[in-house]
């Protein structure tokens, strides 16, 4: 399986060229255009594993219901992947380990790479920033997309990321929900709430923009909704 | 203080290296990522009075976050703005500008922030009753959403409602219909900005009223 990307950083676009009997698992609506003899199933869950509990734990996350699976048959072809939000997009190859990827981050996996939601309990809750993690582990390529660019930084010891900025980072961070800097009251008075303090080393992906803050700068100029 | 702005002019971002003992001030939740034994303090900004002007009159919040390195070595931040777009870095030697509500990301530690009444027309014109005004010396850093311009301006401009995004002290504003009753009203433009005077004016390529103004009427 071949992945590129055209029009970054602004307007991403990745094109995947499937072999033959190869398959890719997308999440719902992200396909642009693809060749007219794939095969398209689409389904509650990622295939043989799991099942409608696992599709809606996804949904809560903030991912579609669905996925889709594009399998090229005898013929190889090709396959276009959008995001609704304007960014960048990233190409990630699992050799084993594991990737939490942030869940409205997933675009599209190879069939050979595993999914799994990863509770996080308590710690979502009182966040509000609805963080829903997927467990990605196997062997294959992974695409990540981002709101805006997207920056990786290399954790030795720790480093704090603001909620609404992850993308993905290495399952050998640990990381706790807290506050930035020494006061709480100043995380809070300034606007930073609750922030991701990751400890260990590995790399953590960050997205540039916040979809957050710029839906709540943009929704200020919006009419509300007639009942 | 070491600073970069990444992103190319779409996706604009500040990076900030901070030296030990150094210190930057960025707008409420403009941290985006952070070493985590940087220290942070939320401060009123410019004072309870005009911390709360700013909140009230400007929209702009009414605290603003002092990033310090009481470390022994170089610290790095990361500083966003909450839209897409390009940010710019101003290097102010004992001057003043101003900046429209919601454009100021950043300033180095020695940058007086006020708030400034702009006028009634600036209102109307949607750039606000208020201005931010920056004085001092040393760096700022504001942004926009979509990219920026910047002219030079000796007698009159005009720019569109809601994509002034700064200027200089010499200027000021009027408004004015954009042609004729007719083409104002028919054209799209309906009130423009006239910024009479002499200095530099900084224009945002898009405007994030004009895009909430074209989802609007398709919200079900």
């Amino acid at each position: 399986m071949k992945i590129d990307f055209i029009h970054q950083p602004g307007n991403t676009a990745a094109r995947v060229v499937l072999a033959t009997g190869e398959t890719l698992t997308a999440e719902g609506g992200a396909m642009i255009a693809m060749s007219g003899h794939l095969h398209v199933e689409t389904t509650t869950h990622k295939k043989s594993s799991g099942g409608f509990i696992k599709a809606v734990k996804r949904m809560f996350a903030g991912e579609s219901l669905f996925l889709n699976h594009f399998t090229a048959g005898n013929e190889s072809g090709e396959l276009w992947l959008g995001s609704s939000l304007a960014g960048d997009m990233m190409r990630y190859e699992l050799d084993g380990e594991n990737l939490i990827v942030q869940a409205g981050s997933f675009v599209a996996c190879e069939h050979s790479v595993n999914m799994d939601m990863g509770w996080q309990g308590f710690k979502n809750l009182i966040s509000g920033e609805s963080m829903f993690w997927l467990r990605m582990s196997g062997r294959g390529q992974l695409i990540l997309n981002s709101f805006g660019a997207i920056y990786p930084v290399e954790v030795d010891g720790e480093y704090i990321v603001d909620t609404g900025h992850i993308v993905a980072f290495n399952e050998t961070l640990d990381f706790t929900l807290t506050k930035a800097g020494k006061s709480w009251l100043s995380s809070m008075l300034g606007g930073e709430g609750l922030v991701c303090k990751f400890k260990g080393r590995g790399t953590v992906w960050c997205q540039s923009h916040n979809p957050k803050s710029f839906g709540s700068s943009l929704t200020s100029g919006l009419k509300p909704r007639r009942a | 203080m070491k600073t970069a702005i990444k992103g190319s002019d779409a996706f604009a971002y500040v990076e900030v290296e901070l030296a030990p003992g150094e210190k930057v001030i960025a707008e409420a939740d403009a941290m985006s990522s952070m070493a985590a034994d940087l220290d942070l303090q939320a401060k009123f900004n410019g004072g309870f009075f005009v911390a709360l002007m700013r909140k009230f009159l400007v929209g702009e919040t009414i605290f603003v976050n002092h990033f310090s390195n009481n470390t022994q070595g170089e610290r790095r931040l990361t500083l966003v703005q909450p839209t897409p777009g390009a940010v710019r870095c101003l290097e102010l030697n004992n001057e003043t500008f101003y900046l429209q509500p919601g454009a100021f990301l950043a300033c180095t530690g020695e940058v007086k922030l006020g708030v400034k009444f702009a006028g009634f027309i600036s209102w109307v014109a949607r750039e606000g009753l208020f201005r931010i005004v920056v004085s001092g010396t040393g760096k700022v850093w504001y942004g926009a959403y979509g990219a920026l311009l910047e002219r030079e301006i000796d007698g009159e401009y005009i720019v569109d409602t809601s994509h002034l995004v700064g200027y200089t002290p010499g200027i000021g504003l009027k408004l004015q219909l954009a042609g004729g009753i007719f083409s104002s009203m028919f054209g799209g433009e309906g009130l423009v900005t006239r910024v009479v005077g002499k200095g530099r004016i900084v224009i945002q390529t898009r405007s994030l009223s004009g895009l909430a103004s074209w989802i609007n009427p398709k919200l079900p």
